[in-house]
Parts: structure tokens; C-alpha cells; sequence
């Protein structure tokens, strides 16, 4: 019965597990072509500075392979508010009639009637806004909020900085009684796979066009895509880790029923039971329990982590999946109970490979004597008996525990793997976890140097060197710009004059630093999307028309804006758009005040502003990342602990009589305890080595790679999570040992003794 | 439960006088229901220092189980049982563990060596729960030597015969100095050569002043005791 129990609880860990990541990936990886069916999402977003209506829809329409468009006037910098938040950096869609882009979610959209604005679902979450509500729209006062709406072109509010509202353009323009001009023109093409020809042309026929940027589909997808891959490359392994300890630890429980049962098996074999027929009453059982125990685990998994799923898909402007989830978390369960069944009739079948008539003599639960050969060999080497087959351990309970641990040496490996890869998953973890901790806090996380930024002239640099506390000061450029061969692809341009990394520093991945104008240090993000690397060209489309080139010398893990990120020097750049501005970066010295400098810098008629993780203003987002996998990591923690109690309940089982002589000759339950834990101990500090050895040279660099081949963020294990892994485990081995020890001892010495 | 001061190996006459166990009234059944069996009922025993008792019956009638509860591996159902000068019956596990430890040794009819550990190792088992003092390890080096288990002492038990088996297990409840020696069909599977070395050491512990209680169907084991009580019905008969 508490076989039975344990073996349910640890089906359901795991199906829970597997509900759980199902769940999530399955939103993740979908949940972007669900939203952007359902909002009807453009293939390209053409952004520019305001025009005629009539101007930009001459140069559309003459546009090849588009099948739809629709205009839409853009207002940045909004102040907008209500009483549950505001902000001084809203975004006013003023939407026209045609397609829009956008989902209604709730209530209507707008559709001419005054006063009325539709809402992003972000922002009506953040500010507790429903329909009906008022919120206050710049200088247009005072507005009723019609409905709700989901955009997919960009993540939610406050993800995205803006908060981003849409307002009728024909109650505008009524009441203006002018017309409105566009900032943003939305194509959807008759054939998508053939968006290409159509960014050709419009990038050939829009070159009196100023500030003109192309949003693909397909890139914003990219976007997203590579940060979810991560989250579902790493569910997805972590619950094929927990299965594959659940399935290790059954079939170990299997392989330990199938050594007591073997008279019996024997009997079976003897009167006719083919191997299969036996192997299959074992799958069959196990079945039996298990299905109950995975349907309850992937519904309970599932239904766990249905809310933060859903926020998720929320913040990301996507959309949960429904009912069509069912399937996937269906075909799990069906996988699920196929491990099950598998990791029972395994050692079932195995053993009745056996000859019969071994069976019918039992089992033996020492290990079987040495061949004469062996023992001669051996004998030859002037070893002892004992010594030579005694395990190289000294005395003590705690040794004794360790040598009826690995008496069973593949099960000792078997929950050794398990151990070890569980403590892997959870170093990684807790290494992710401190590295978003990181991302969020710390700028020299992603080889930020500087301390603060000013906006002022590129001349004003030596004024702000000559500060008390600042010991350097240089003009950073940032341009946002279009790769010129593809120009869904963005590319953010930085430019220092001199050595960049004086301020920033991202790890080399390829090549070398840049060392003149012409040359150029991208991201490995970039370079991946543009297919690109050491000795390429690199053509950039600037916001004002002009095209800067590049020869890229050196490729780094930038973690901003994904890796798409390129450092160059400023003179080409300024040369192809000469309305680029800098920001002042600060380097401050060791010790100075920051609050000093900053009122320094007052008097200079700057305004500083201090510099954060790569995502300071997603601080709660990635906070609630940390805390999650942190979360992730205690789950798999409770993994080592379920692994530990289920090795050493088999232990106890098989050694029930071992136990019960103990007791029988004066031992207390801190003696049982002191065997059990050596037993936990003996397999457990040889995972908490290979777990650190794992991590380290495994699963890190595996996620690096996963997570972003653009970004340095491989978690690095430390000899702090190495003592870690071994006292966490330690610790668990301890817990595990006392929880054993107490069923161990609740019976009489006798019932043990009865058994041999 | 304070143990009483530990006593050397020398028999000493005045010893021989001492109630080492008494058991009154014993009950004990299996099951319940319909399936409910009495396996004691009512069954009085005692044995001095330096006797050996000789509990004889048919199988299953129950011998084993009354050596389960005069060791403390059980617990009765009702009756008293007192086990050097001290009521064992409805005390708590960890006082019973003490006993055991400070004042019983066990025999077994299937020896229960562990396999894991050498002979000397096994013999050593119970100083080793009592702290593992120097004197006691030499002790039970100078039993192994006394009982001629030299040559078994570094062998793990699978290496070793039947009854090389069953006198380290003889050593190893002999080796804390107890005041009472339960042996369980200490003879059952061994040859007559082995059983009767065995019963040769057990009647020598007697002899050293403990107080020793066989349960056999051994005729030759019977031979050997200084009394011989018969278990049928459930009820001590002499």
C-alpha cells in the first residue's frame, strides 16, 4: 500500500510536470498565429513621419502582391490617465475605416460615434479599466472606453513601455474638420510567402518618404519567438527530466517487486506464462495505477499553471488556447502512462528471460559470488577474501548504509542519473534565476560600464569630464535602422567615438573590436538573422533615407534589443543621417556620490538619468521570471527528494530484515536513521558532483545556446552552487533518511525478522 | 529503564539464583475475526542465571513467538514479562531497544548475519551500538578466538558454512555480555556435527551465569538443558 503511494505520488509529480509544460509551451507556441488570426494581424506594418492619406495610398496601391490596406495616424508622447495609472508616453492610434489589426476583446470598437477609444487589453489590466469606464486622452479630454482590443504586433502594456489606445479618426476629423494625415499604413499581402517582392518595391517607390520602417509578420513572430523558445526549450526539458526520474524510480520499484516475486514468476513460466504474457500483466498493473495518478497530475499541472500561462500569453499580446488544449495534454497523458507501462514491464521482462528453473529458486539479494577464476585471479594478487569484495569503505552505520546501497548497483546508477540530472536542472535554475535577478539590476550584466546618461551635445562631452566624480564621459549614438537586403530586419546602430568598450562592453564571440570607421562589431543576433558574420558587408537603412555600410570585423553577445544591435564608429553614421543625436554616457569613479554628479549635471542643463539591467522598465516582469524559476527549481528539488525516499523505501524494503536484526540486537531509530542516511548519502554525494559537473559542461552551455545564441547567458556554475548541490543534496539525503526511518521503526523488530 | 551494572563472564554460584526472565500469563493471537488464532494462552516460564531452558512443541505452535516476546520483538497481547528485575511489558520502544541492546542475545535459526559485514564484523555488531569502547571490541576479538572463529572472522558469510554461520551468531549475542540468550531452533539447519557445537556453546553460556532459553524440536538440543518445557495449546508444560 505505500509502494503503491509512493509510486502515485511519483507518477503524478511527473504528470504534473509534463501537464504543467504542455500548457505553457503549447500557449507559447501557438499562441502568437492564434492572436494573430484572430486580430487579423497585417503581413507588414509600414511606419513613417505623417503624410496625405491620398499620398501614401497612391504609393501603396501600386504595390505589388498586396490584397488589402488600411491607414492609421500615429500620436506618441500622449499623456494619458485614470484613476488606476497614467503615463506621459501613450501611444494614440487614430484608426480609419478598413481593416484594423486588432482584435476586439471586449465591448466594440470605435466607429465614428464621438468620444469613445478601444483600449489595449495591457493597459485596461494595469489600470483596471473596463468598458464604460473614462479615461483622460491628452488634449483630447476626457473619453469613454468603447471596448477592449489585442494587438499582436507588439508585446502589452506594461511590457511595452507605451500604453496604446485607438480613437476614431473619422469622429476626429469631424470635429476638426480637416483631414487627418497617416503615420502608419498596414498591407496585408494576397500571397504572405511573397511578402519579399512587395518590401522590394515599396522600399524602391517610398524614397520621398521620410523615416519610413517596415514591421514584417514574420519578423515580429521572429521577436517573440526567440524569447519563448527559451521558456519552452526549458519546460519542456525539465518535464522530460522529471519523467525520466519517475520512470527510472518505477522501474526500479518494478525491478524490486519483480526480485521478490520471482518463485512466483518462476511457477508461471514453469506452467506455460510466455515472458510477454508476464511482462505484460506488469505493464497492465501498472497501468492501472498510474492512469488515475497522470490524468490527476496532468489536469493538476495543467490547471496550476493556467493563470500564469495566461497572464504570460496576456503580456505578450497572445492568446490562450482553449479547448485546443486538450489534445496536446491528451497525447501527454497517452505518453505519460506508455512510460509508465514501459518502465514496469521492463525489469519484468528481463527477468523472466531468466531459466526457469533459477527462478524458482528465488532471489538472492547479495551480490552474487565471483567466478572461481576471479576468486583464483584475485587469490593470486595476495587479496584477502573479504577485503576483495568488500567495498572500499570504513566502518560506521552510515558506511554500513552506503554498502547496502550500492549492493544494488544499477539501481545505485540509476537513481545516481536521476539525482544528478534533477540537481543539474535545478543549479541551472537557480543560476537563470540569479542571471534575470542580474539582467533586471545590474547594466554590467550586459557589459554596460557607464552609470548615468545625459541628453546633451556630443560637445558637451569634455565639460561633463571635467566633473568631480565622473571619471568618463563620452557621446553615444543609437540609431534605428533597417538592414538594407531585408528590411523587415531591424538593426540598432551604436556609435562611440573611440573604443566602445570603455562604456560597452559586450563578450567577443568572433573576430576582434572594431578599429576604424568603416568597420563594424554586430550582435550575434544579428548576424544570425541577416545571415551574416566576420568579413560580410553590413548595409543599413537609416530613418532619414540614407544608407550606411559596414564591414563587419567582429561578431558579440549583445543582449539588447536581441542581439540585433551593431557598434560602429559615428562618422559614417552621421554622414548618412546627420540628424542623429547623442546622449552623453557617465562613467562615474569608484566611490563617487551618483546624487552629486547628478546635480553637476544640473548645472550643465542635463538631466541624468541612471542606467538599469538590459530591461529596466520590465523590473516586475522579470522579477516574476526570477521568482518563477526559482519556483521551478524547488519543484525539481522535491524531485531529488522524491527519488531519494523512493531508493531508500526500497532499501529499507529489501533490507527489511538487515533492519530488523539491528533492532533486534539494541539499535534506536538514530542508528536506523544513521544506516539510512549513509544508504541516501552514498548515491546522493556522487550526484551532487556529477549534477555540478552536469550543469557546468552540459546543460549551461546547452541553454546559452537555446536561450540565444546573441547573448552571453550561459549561467555559469560557481564552487558556491557546487557546495550548494552537494548540502542541498546532503540535506535532502538527511530529510529523505528520517522520513524512511520512521516508517522503518513504526513496526516491531519481529515483523522484519519473520520475513527471511 | 536503568541497566544493572554489567557482570563478568565467570559463573558465580550466588548468580545462579537470579530470575533473569519471567513471564506470567502470556497471551498472544494472530489475526482477527474468524481467522483469529491463540497461539499463547496464559503461558508462565521463568529461567535463572546459569540455566538453560529447553522450549519444546510441534511447528507453529507458538515456540518462536513466546522467544519474540521474552526478547522485547514483540508485544504481547496480555500477561507480565520481567527480564532482569525489570517489567518489560507496556514499556516504551525506546526502553525495549535498550534492553536488547544491554541485556539480550539473540540467536536465530537462520543466523541473520549480515552480508555485508565479515564475521568479525557481524560478531563486533552489537559493541559497535553500544559506542565501539576498545575493551569491548577486544572482548569480542578474545570470544572469536575462544570459540575457534579465527579462520571465519575475515570472511563475509556467503563464504562461509552453516555452522562457522551459526557460531559467529552464537558470538555475536554473547559478545555485550548479556544476562539472557534466546535462541531460536539454533540447530534447524545444520548438520549434527554443527548443531552440536552450537548447543555446546550455548550450554557454556549458560554455564558462565546467563540465563539461556532454547526453543527446538532438536531431541539432541533437549539433551543438553537443565529443563524442558513442553508449548502445546498454547500453554507451558513441563
Amino acid at each position: 500500500m505505500r509502494r503503491a503511494r509512493l509510486a502515485f505520488a511519483g507518477v503524478l509529480l511527473a504528470a504534473a510536470m509534463a501537464g504543467a509544460a504542455v500548457t505553457v509551451a503549447y500557449g507559447l507556441a501557438t499562441g502568437f498565429d492564434r492572436a494573430a488570426r484572430q486580430a487579423d494581424l497585417p503581413d507588414v506594418i509600414v511606419r513613417f513621419r505623417p503624410e496625405s492619406r491620398e499620398e501614401i495610398d497612391r504609393i501603396v496601391h501600386a504595390l505589388p502582391n498586396v490584397a488589402d490596406r488600411s491607414y492609421r495616424f500615429e500620436a506618441t508622447g500622449v499623456g494619458l490617465g485614470s484613476d488606476g495609472g497614467s503615463s506621459d508616453k501613450g501611444s494614440v492610434e487614430i484608426v480609419d475605416g478598413g481593416r484594423r489589426g486588432y482584435a476586439i476583446v471586449d465591448g466594440r470598437d470605435v466607429d465614428g460615434r464621438p468620444n469613445e477609444v478601444v483600449v489595449e487589453r495591457g493597459v485596461a489590466n494595469e489600470w483596471h479599466l473596463h468598458v464604460g469606464d473614462e479615461v483622460q486622452v491628452g488634449r483630447l479630454g476626457t473619453l469613454r472606453i468603447a471596448g477592449i482590443a489585442v494587438a499582436p504586433d507588439n508585446v502589452a502594456f506594461p511590457l511595452a513601455s507605451a500604453p496604446r489606445m485607438y480613437v476614431s479618426g473619422t469622429w476626429l476629423a469631424r470635429e476638426s474638420e480637416r483631414q487627418i494625415p497617416v503615420s502608419q499604413a498596414l498591407i496585408w499581402a494576397a500571397n504572405p510567402a511573397r511578402v519579399d517582392v512587395l518590401l522590394q518595391q515599396a522600399r524602391a517607390t517610398s524614397t520621398q518618404i521620410q523615416g519610413v520602417r517596415f514591421i514584417t509578420r514574420s519578423g515580429v513572430r521572429v521577436l517573440i519567438d526567440s524569447a519563448a523558445g527559451i521558456v519552452i526549450a526549458l519546460l519542456v526539458a525539465f518535464s522530460l527530466v522529471a519523467l525520466g526520474a519517475a520512470a527510472t524510480m518505477l522501474a526500479a520499484t518494478t525491478a524490486a517487486d519483480v526480485q521478490r516475486r520471482l518463485t512466483a514468476i518462476g511457477v508461471q513460466r514453469a506452467v506455460g506464462f510466455s515472458r510477454a504474457r508476464i511482462a505484460g500483466e506488469y505493464a497492465w498493473r501498472a497501468v492501472r495505477a498510474g492512469l488515475p495518478a497522470a490524468a490527476l497530475g496532468v489536469a493538476a499541472g495543467s490547471l496550476a499553471v493556467r493563470g500564469p500561462s495566461g497572464d504570460l500569453l496576456e503580456a505578450l499580446n497572445e492568446e490562450a488556447p482553449g479547448w485546443a488544449l486538450a489534445a496536446p495534454l491528451v497525447i501527454a497523458l497517452a505518453a505519460i502512462v506508455a512510460v509508465v507501462a514501459a518502465a514496469a514491464a521492463w525489469p519484468a521482462w528481463r527477468a523472466t528471460g531468466r531459466p526457469i528453473v533459477g527462478l524458482l529458486r528465488g532471489a538472492e539479494v547479495t551480490r552474487p559470488a565471483r567466478t572461481r577464476g576471479a576468486r583464483e585471479a584475485a587469490a593470486a594478487r595476495g587479496e584477502p577474501a573479504a577485503a576483495r569484495r568488500r567495498l572500499p569503505l570504513g566502518g560506521g552505520f552510515a558506511a554500513l548504509g552506503a554498502r547496502l546501497a550500492l549492493a544494488r548497483r544499477g539501481r545505485a546508477a540509476a537513481t545516481v542519473v536521476v539525482l544528478a540530472v534533477s540537481g543539474s536542472v535545478v543549479l541551472l535554475m537557480l543560476g537563470l534565476a540569479s542571471l534575470v535577478a542580474a539582467l533586471r539590476d545590474d547594466p554590467a550584466s550586459v557589459g554596460k560600464r557607464y552609470d548615468l546618461s545625459a541628453r546633451l551635445p556630443a560637445d558637451r562631452a569634455a565639460d561633463v569630464r571635467a566633473l568631480p566624480g565622473v571619471a568618463d564621459a563620452a557621446p553615444r549614438y543609437v540609431v534605428q535602422g533597417a538592414d538594407s537586403f531585408a528590411l523587415g530586419e531591424p538593426v540598432k546602430l551604436v556609435a562611440f567615438p573611440g573604443d566602445h568598450t570603455r562604456f560597452e562592453d559586450p563578450p567577443i564571440d568572433a573576430g576582434r573590436r572594431l578599429r576604424s570607421d568603416r568597420e563594424a562589431e554586430i550582435g550575434v543576433g544579428l548576424a544570425q538573422a541577416l545571415g551574416i558574420g566576420v568579413g560580410s558587408t553590413l548595409a543599413v537603412q537609416l530613418p532619414g533615407g540614407g544608407e550606411a555600410r559596414f564591414v563587419v570585423v567582429g561578431t558579440v553577445r549583445a543582449l539588447d534589443d536581441n542581439g540585433r544591435v551593431a557598434y560602429v564608429r559615428p562618422r559614417r553614421l552621421l554622414a548618412a543621417d546627420p540628424d542623429a543625436s547623442p546622449q552623453i554616457v557617465i562613467r562615474l569613479e569608484h566611490g563617487a556620490d551618483r546624487a552629486a554628479v547628478t546635480r553637476r549635471l544640473g548645472t550643465l542643463g542635463a538631466q541624468a538619468t541612471a542606467v538599469g539591467g538590459a530591461t529596466t522598465r520590465n523590473g516586475a516582469f522579470l522579477g516574476t521570471l526570477a521568482a518563477l524559476l526559482r519556483a521551478v527549481a524547488i519543484v525539481n528539488a522535491l524531485v531529488c527528494l522524491y527519488a531519494l525516499v523512493q531508493a531508500l523505501g526500497l532499501v529499507a524494503r529489501e533490507r527489511r530484515p538487515t533492519l530488523a536484526l539491528l533492532r533486534a540486537t539494541g539499535a534506536d531509530s538514530a542508528t536506523v536513521a544513521a544506516v539510512l542516511a549513509g544508504a541516501a548519502l552514498a548515491v546522493a554525494l556522487p550526484a551532487a558532483l556529477a549534477a555540478f559537473a552536469l550543469e557546468r559542461f552540459a546543460l549551461g552551455p546547452l541553454v546559452a545556446h537555446l536561450a540565444a545564441g546573441y547573448a552571453d547567458v550561459g549561467p555559469r556554475s560557481s564552487l558556491g552552487q557546487a557546495a550548494l548541490a552537494v548540502g542541498g543534496l546532503a540535506a535532502l539525503s538527511v530529510v529523505a533518511a528520517a522520513w524512511v526511518t520512521r516508517r522503518a521503526v513504526a513496526e516491531p523488530p519481529v515483523a522484519g525478522l519473520r520475513e527471511e | 529503564m536503568r541497566p544493572p551494572p554489567a557482570r563478568c563472564l565467570t559463573a558465580s554460584p550466588t548468580l545462579h539464583r537470579v530470575i533473569v526472565v519471567a513471564a506470567r500469563g502470556l497471551v498472544k493471537t494472530y489475526g482477527s475475526g474468524r481467522a483469529a488464532r491463540r497461539v499463547l494462552d496464559g503461558v508462565d516460564i521463568e529461567a535463572r542465571a546459569g540455566e538453560l531452558v529447553a522450549v519444546v512443541g510441534r511447528s507453529a505452535s507458538g515456540k518462536s513467538t513466546l522467544l519474540q516476546l521474552l526478547g522485547a520483538l514483540d508485544r504481547a497481547d496480555e500477561g507480565t514479562i520481567e527480564v532482569a528485575g525489570t517489567r518489560i511489558d507496556g514499556r516504551p520502544e525506546r526502553d525495549l531497544t535498550r534492553l536488547r541492546r544491554d541485556r539480550i542475545g539473540f540467536v536465530f535459526q537462520f543466523f541473520h548475519l549480515l552480508p555485508e559485514l565479515t564475521g568479525e564484523e557481524n560478531v563486533l555488531l552489537p559493541t559497535r551500538l553500544r559506542g565501539s569502547a576498545p575493551e569491548a571490541r577486544e572482548r569480542g576479538r578474545a570470544l572469536i578466538d575462544r570459540l575457534g572463529l579465527n579462520g571465519a572472522s575475515a570472511r563475509l558469510p556467503h563464504e562461509l558454512s552453516g555452522g562457522e554461520q551459526q557460531r559467529l551468531a552464537v558470538a555475536r549475542a554473547l559478545v555485550h555480555d548479556p544476562a539472557l540468550v534466546l535462541a531460536d531452533e539454533p540447530t534447524g539447519n545444520l548438520d549434527a556435527e554443527a548443531g552440536a557445537a552450537v548447543l555446546a556453546l550455548l550450554r557454556r553460556a549458560a554455564d558462565d551465569g546467563r540465563a539461556v532459553v532454547l526453543v527446538t524440536h532438536d531431541e539432541a538440543a533437549t539433551a543438553t538443558a537443565d529443563r524442558i518445557l513442553h508449548l502445546v495449546d498454547g500453554r507451558l508444560r513441563p
